[in-house]
């Protein structure tokens, strides 16, 4: 495939996943509105706000990581995006998944948050730093049940290689790991919810405490684009899941189902719950989660994962 | 030849005539007293020369005319001329040390001199019982009198101890003689042996031996003693603690054939535990003298020890662990006396005065490196020796007392000098000008150690020049010490190219090659960094030549003892650097107590290790060949692993690295820790060809993987850059050792992969660091911030590099990342993997911390002027710089190489299909990973660009920020206790609970140290008790009927 032709392709997938990444954020808070019993905007909200953002005349800068920091979030969101082959079997939703395996993505991720940390830093105001202390102590417990659930996936599929995963879970529903490894499952679904940073996780905005936490000095254009990545990234995360967990998709309908549906497992739960403490939640992710974690490494190694 | 009975006829003939020939002068009187001193000291050099070169038989004088046993005959053969040729050396240079008393006091204390001389002389030649006992009471006597040179309360109470002791001894003796008379009608050495002695008979050689034995102080009756030792005069407590004390060594020596195999063996015991006991009570000790006391009583019970030990190994080796061990012991020793009588201060901690005179503080540090074992020095020799037989003869509980002991002794003497290099107490005094007569025979002493370990070195183990040429290095540099820093720096610099040139050829091996790498082109690189230093710093570059020249003498040893004394030298120039820090004295001290017992257990390591057979090359070569027995693979990995900073073993680590001066730090973390790695990979290769079959390496796995997680999770909650570095350091180096224990293809790859890449990118860390510590003069990151706007090329490569450390693609670090995954996986230690994932985690956060409170933030008012760091700083961080990116772009550079360095011990476990590596598990093209990254980072960047407005720069605390108005950087920078809540959430999992346990450790010996040193009361009469009670119990003991 010539180089050209897979940029297009690329901007293609990407396009349509931001889209829509960006109506599942309107839909959300379509949902937490209603649970709050208000009307709510319209789920083409996200849209209008970055329209709104990107308009203002003046971007207050703090210095040029401050500037950078917008810009390393979004090639996270991308980058990550760019390493999942999204549809199985298809090329123009295939990706550069051939740069690397379920290793790259996961460590991709990390990219735009260091990245968007280090320019949030640069904004010298308090909260950033607080927001960012919180959110990587918060990111290292819940790594662990999801990188345990991501062994216990390797040990069963004999790979890392999604592409090798999505086809290991083909033909018939009974195949997903969500069947055939289900304390994997739970545990990295567990962990989601510690990434989607809805309550009860909801720790690192904590719009009380610590007024959206490290974004909180992003104005105009820098927020644009960081309302841009969080369509996307929702959506490479959530494509993620699908992929390893949910048997992947064979067609733009299924993925849309099926992400829809994992979204709405931590939306229905962060509609739910209040928010923990900080330390409430480090603790949380190390306890249960990680025990389910290491019984389905168990399970998968030692009695094959074989019910 | 002269006979050696002129030393006796001269010594009393003079002494005699001396109080006549004192009336016709003071300077007559001393010149026949020097004369017949050096007489003594010519005629034993001359009988020594003969037997050792000349080879001529043993000589045997026989007085009066007959021959024994009817008249009382001398012997001297090589043991006995190589003894009395070092103690009438001592005895000449004590003497010249104590010339202004000499010259003042009243002549009988020159006629005791000389009788003190002759009486050793007697004691040492002699073959007669009954002449022993008579030289014993000359040498006891003499030797009381002199004490009460110095007229004081404590020299006569002290005095007179000693005298009661000798007393009771010499009684044991006669006794003792008396019934060897009884039962063997002689007492003529020659015609008596152990067979002469049965059932009722054995009562005779137990007196006369316990009565040398006790002569000897073996703890703990041995309080009479440690009394003269603290209040006596200097020079002549050298005496006592040299010559007397070899003298009766020897005498025991010479009463040992006639012991029956089981006295010998308690003895034995019973010197061991004199020297491990010594050793523990001068822990606690902080007068001087006495603590030198300590180590004199502890030393000549090692002395014993060994003799017995020894009497069934090859003659080379026992001359060289009992001469090695003697001559340390009297060098060092005496010089140290003599020191104290210098120095004139009770308290070590008061020695600080020693600093105002250099040449006596290298001196001072020569003879505690000397006693302390550490090489080139003869105890260090001895020490190996004696290790490896007592090894092969199985004693373990000896071996472990040895090594006890040893380490505690090597303790109180580093205590003691590095609180006399480092003592803050600015005193201004300055050190009272010794004077000739007292420095020379400390200079010559100084001058005999050097040359003894040279002798040893080329003559006993005809070393090649390459290994001693740390030594060299250090000498070099302390030649041209006076040219400024810089020259001495670039001087350097081509010294390291120049050895790096030397050695390339002797690297046969692509592992060697590898190494090679990090510690000879990583060392030259860091060089680099010390050019910005601005004083002389005198003595800094030639211990760092010392240490970067023994890592590369690692790679090329060809030998165990050759790679251990590399390691040795490795440790002392490393500890000798940390310590030029400025608040380093406990950090050094603790490098240097940790290092040492991992030194130890190599030493027991080795020693258990079958020989080599062939002479293949080097070490690492060969070792493949070398079947380790499992006990020997345990403590040789203990040992490397204290090097390397593993859980449970680390807590020198962020100590040493904290403390030392920010441009040694990047040696120490970025390359002196990987030698402990080499260690553990040299065991892994014999380990693939003879696997035991308990699985050590599953558990230094373990370990590894721990040491991630602590080190993380400690790193994470420093205040102080260095140490959060440090321990940083400790983590990245757990992943190493546990990637490298899962003896794969894939494993070393990985360990080899992350091991190149922690040399670059700590080392990089390490003088960023260095360089915002030279700015802002604190290590303290919460008193930094905002520095990114003053710094920021040192911003641009804490950025690269923390990106480095992370395994965020797409620099180096990713690599590591994905091919130590992949490697835990595909091995099947998933457990191991999970820990490391969260390890990972932990990771973000004190990367985090260390740039953000750093550079980020809130700039303080009294950095606003601040500039970047100074250009010498700079170009290693960018040279280094350049490494991560090249090698993160065309990962192949080092994928490659490494996949055939692993192919030599493993079938390769990945392909590499051109620019991709495809692993079992999956694959990863670090090269289109980059163009991706590129790619997705200019896009938003140039849509950025276009579509924000115009930017308005706004100052510092222009921020939206509710209620209070922030003005100070202070309150407004999140810096201090940043992840209280991680703290907090973890509770007690983040107590640090080896650093308590150690604790606990070194409170527990000290106590028990305290706790034994109370047997000495002080009082004359409880000592007496305490040796008849020692001798009833040694009675029942040996079981005498």
């Amino acid at each position: 495939m010539s180089i050209w032709l897979r940029v297009l392709y690329a901007f293609i997938s990407v396009s349509v996943a931001t889209v829509y990444g960006l109506m599942l954020g309107g839909i959300v808070r379509k949902i937490y509105a209603r649970v709050h019993g208000r009307y709510g905007p319209p789920v083409w909200q996200p849209f209008l706000d970055i329209i709104q953002t990107h308009s203002r005349r003046v971007a207050v800068s703090h210095g040029n990581m401050f500037l950078l920091g917008p810009v390393f979030r979004l090639a996270g969101g991308l980058g990550t995006y760019l390493f999942i082959p999204v549809i199985y079997g298809s090329a123009v939703f295939g990706n550069f998944s051939m740069a690397g395996d379920l290793l790259l993505v996961m460590y991709f991720i990390f990219f735009g948050q260091l990245g968007m940390a280090l320019g949030a830093g640069n904004g010298g105001h308090p909260y950033s730093p607080l927001g960012i202390a919180r959110g990587l102590a918060q990111m290292s417990t819940f790594e662990v049940p999801f990188s345990l659930a991501v062994i216990a996936v390797a040990i069963q599929y004999g790979s890392l290689n999604i592409t090798t995963i999505v086809a290991a879970q083909q033909g018939g529903f009974m195949n997903w790991t969500l069947f055939t490894n289900p304390l994997a499952v739970i545990a990295a679904m567990i962990s989601l919810l510690g990434m989607n940073m809805h309550s009860p996780f909801s720790i690192v905005l904590a719009p009380q405490e610590i007024p959206i936490g490290p974004p909180i000095e992003m104005n105009s254009s820098f927020l644009g684009i960081l309302q841009t990545n969080r369509g996307l990234f929702a959506a490479a995360k959530l494509v993620l899941f699908m992929n390893l967990f949910f048997g992947g998709a064979t067609n733009l309908l299924e993925m849309v189902a099926k992400t829809f549906m994992i979204y709405m497992f931590s939306v229905f739960v962060g509609a739910a719950y209040p928010r923990f403490r900080p330390e409430q939640s480090f603790r949380f992710f190390l306890k249960w989660p990680t025990i389910i974690g290491v019984l389905s490494i168990i399970f998968i190694s030692y009695f094959g994962g074989v019910l | 030849m002269v006979s050696p009975i002129y030393i006796l006829i001269m010594s009393l003939a003079v002494g005699f005539l001396l109080s006549i020939i004192d009336r016709a002068g003071r300077k007559i009187s001393l010149t026949a007293f020097y004369g017949v001193l050096t007489f003594n000291v010519v005629l034993m050099a001359n009988w020594l020369y003969r037997f050792v070169f000349l080879h001529v038989p043993t000589l045997v004088i026989n007085t009066a005319g007959f021959k024994a046993p009817i008249s009382i005959n001398l012997e001297l053969g090589l043991m006995e001329a190589f003894v009395l040729f070092f103690a009438n050396l001592s005895g000449l240079l004590a003497a010249v040390y104590l010339f202004k008393k000499f010259k003042e006091t009243q002549v009988s204390s020159l006629i005791l001199y000389l009788l003190l001389i002759m009486g050793a002389n007697g004691l040492v030649m002699t073959q007669d019982l009954f002449n022993m006992f008579v030289f014993l009471e000359i040498l006891s006597i003499s030797t009381f009198a002199l004490t009460v040179l110095k007229k004081s309360r404590e020299t006569l109470s002290a005095g007179f101890k000693y005298m009661i002791a000798g007393g009771v001894a010499s009684t044991f003796f006669l006794l003792g003689v008396v019934f060897v008379y009884y039962f063997t009608g002689s007492l003529n050495l020659g015609n008596l042996s152990a067979g002469s002695f049965t059932n009722v008979g054995l009562v005779s050689v137990f007196l006369l031996s316990i009565a040398v034995f006790i002569e000897l102080k073996p703890f703990p009756a041995n309080g009479w003693a440690l009394d003269v030792y603290q209040s006596v005069d200097s020079g002549i407590v050298s005496i006592i603690a040299v010559v007397n004390s070899a003298a009766i060594g020897f005498v025991f020596y010479k009463i040992m054939p006639l012991l029956p195999s089981e006295f010998l063996t308690v003895f034995g015991i019973a010197g061991i535990v004199t020297f491990l006991f010594s050793n523990m009570m001068g822990l606690k000790q902080d007068n001087a003298k006495r603590l030198l006391g300590y180590s004199s009583i502890g030393q000549m019970g090692l002395l014993l020890a060994a003799l017995i030990f020894t009497a069934n190994v090859q003659p080379s080796v026992r001359y060289l662990v009992i001469g090695g061990l003697f001559l340390n012991h009297l060098i060092s020793k005496a010089g140290l006396f003599w020191l104290a009588g210098i120095v004139k201060q009770d308290k070590i901690k008061d020695w600080g005065i020693l600093r105002s005179r250099k040449p006596l503080l290298v001196l001072f540090g020569l003879f505690i490196f000397a006693l302390s074992g550490l090489p080139p020095f003869a105890g260090f020799w001895a020490k190996w020796e004696f290790v490896k037989v007592l090894v092969d003869a199985k004693m373990f509980f000896v071996l472990t007392s040895v090594l006890v002991g040893s380490l505690f002794e090597l303790i109180f003497l580093f205590r003691w000098f590095t609180s006399v290099v480092k003592n803050t107490d600015e005193t201004n005094e300055q050190l009272a000008s010794p004077g000739k007569s007292k420095a020379t025979p400390v200079i010559v002493f100084g001058l005999m150690a050097v040359i003894s370990s040279f002798g040893i070195m080329r003559f006993f183990y005809e070393f090649n020049w390459i290994q001693v040429l740390p030594i060299f290095a250090v000498l070099a540099i302390s030649l041209i010490d006076s040219l400024p820093s810089k020259v001495k720096g670039f001087l350097s610099l081509a010294a390291v190219a120049g050895y790096g040139y030397y050695i390339y050829p002797l690297l046969e091996n692509n592992l060697q090659m590898f190494f090679g790498v990090i510690f000879i082109i990583g060392s030259a690189i860091n060089i680099i960094a010390t050019l910005n230093r601005k004083n002389q710093s005198r003595g800094f570059y030639g211990f760092l030549l010392m240490m970067i020249f023994s890592f590369g003498n690692l790679l090329i040893a060809s030998t165990y003892l050759e790679f251990f004394l590399a390691w040795e030298f490795m440790t002392i120039s490393s500890f000798l650097l940390i310590l030029r820090g400025q608040k380093a004295q406990r950090a050094s001290l603790l490098y240097l107590i940790f290092s040492t017992a991992g030194a130890y257990l190599i030493m027991v390591g080795f020693s258990f290790a079958p020989a080599l057979s062939s002479s293949g090359g080097a070490l690492i070569n060969v070792i493949e060949l070398v079947n380790l027995p499992l006990v020997s693979i345990i403590v040789l990995a203990i040992g490397f692993m204290i090097k390397s900073g593993s859980a449970g073993v680390h807590i020198w680590l962020p100590e040493a690295h904290a403390e030392a001066e920010s441009d040694v730090s990047p040696f120490i973390s970025a390359i002196l820790l990987k030698a402990g790695v080499f260690g553990l990979l040299m065991l892994g290769i014999s380990y693939i060809s003879f696997t035991p079959s308990f699985d050590v390496f599953y558990w230094i796995g373990w370990v590894g993987v721990i040491t991630a997680l602590i080190g993380a999770f400690m790193a994470s909650f420093q205040e102080d850059a260095k140490k959060l570095l440090a321990y940083s350091s400790m983590s990245q180096v757990g992943y190493v050792v546990a990637a490298l224990a899962m003896i794969t293809h894939l494993g070393w790859v990985s360990a080899l992969y992350l091991a190149f890449n922690h040399m670059m990118f700590k080392s990089a860390l390490f003088i960023a660091i260095a360089g915002v510590y030279y700015r802002t003069r604190t290590r303290k990151m919460y008193e930094m911030g905002g520095l990114i706007a003053k710094m920021p090329l040192s911003y641009i490569t804490v950025l690269m590099s923390i990106i480095a450390v992370s395994g965020v693609p797409p620099l180096s670090g990713f690599g590591a990342k994905w091919l130590i995954y992949t490697a835990f996986i595909t091995k099947g230690w998933y457990l191991q993997a999970g820990v490391l994932f969260f390890a990972s985690g932990v990771s973000f956060l004190y990367l985090y911390r260390l740039i953000h409170t750093i550079f980020l933030g809130q700039l303080k008012y009294e950095h606003q002027d601040i500039k970047e760091a100074p250009v010498w700083f700079i170009i290693p961080q960018y040279i280094f710089m350049a490494g991560i990116m090249a090698i993160s772009m065309f990962p192949n550079l080092i994928i490659k190489p490494l996949n055939v360095i692993a192919m030599k011990y493993f079938d390769s476990s990945i392909q590499i299909d051109g620019l991709t590596v495809i692993s079992e598990l999956g694959h990863w093209n670090g090269n289109l990973v980059m163009y991706v990254t590129m790619a997705v980072f200019a896009i938003p960047f140039i849509l950025l660009l276009v579509l924000k407005g115009k930017t308005q720069k706004v100052k510092q605390f222009n921020i939206v920020y509710a209620a209070e108005r922030p003005e100070s950087p202070q309150t407004t920078h999140v810096a201090h206790n940043m992840y209280a809540h991680f703290r907090k959430a973890l509770g007690k999992w983040t107590l640090p609970r080896v650093q308590l346990f150690w604790d606990s450790v070194a409170e527990w010996s000290h106590t028990l140290g305290g706790f034994f040193r109370r047997v000495y009361t002080g009082n004359g009469q409880t000592y007496i008790l305490h040796i008849v009670v020692y001798i009833v119990v040694m009675y029942v003991v040996m079981g005498v009927k």
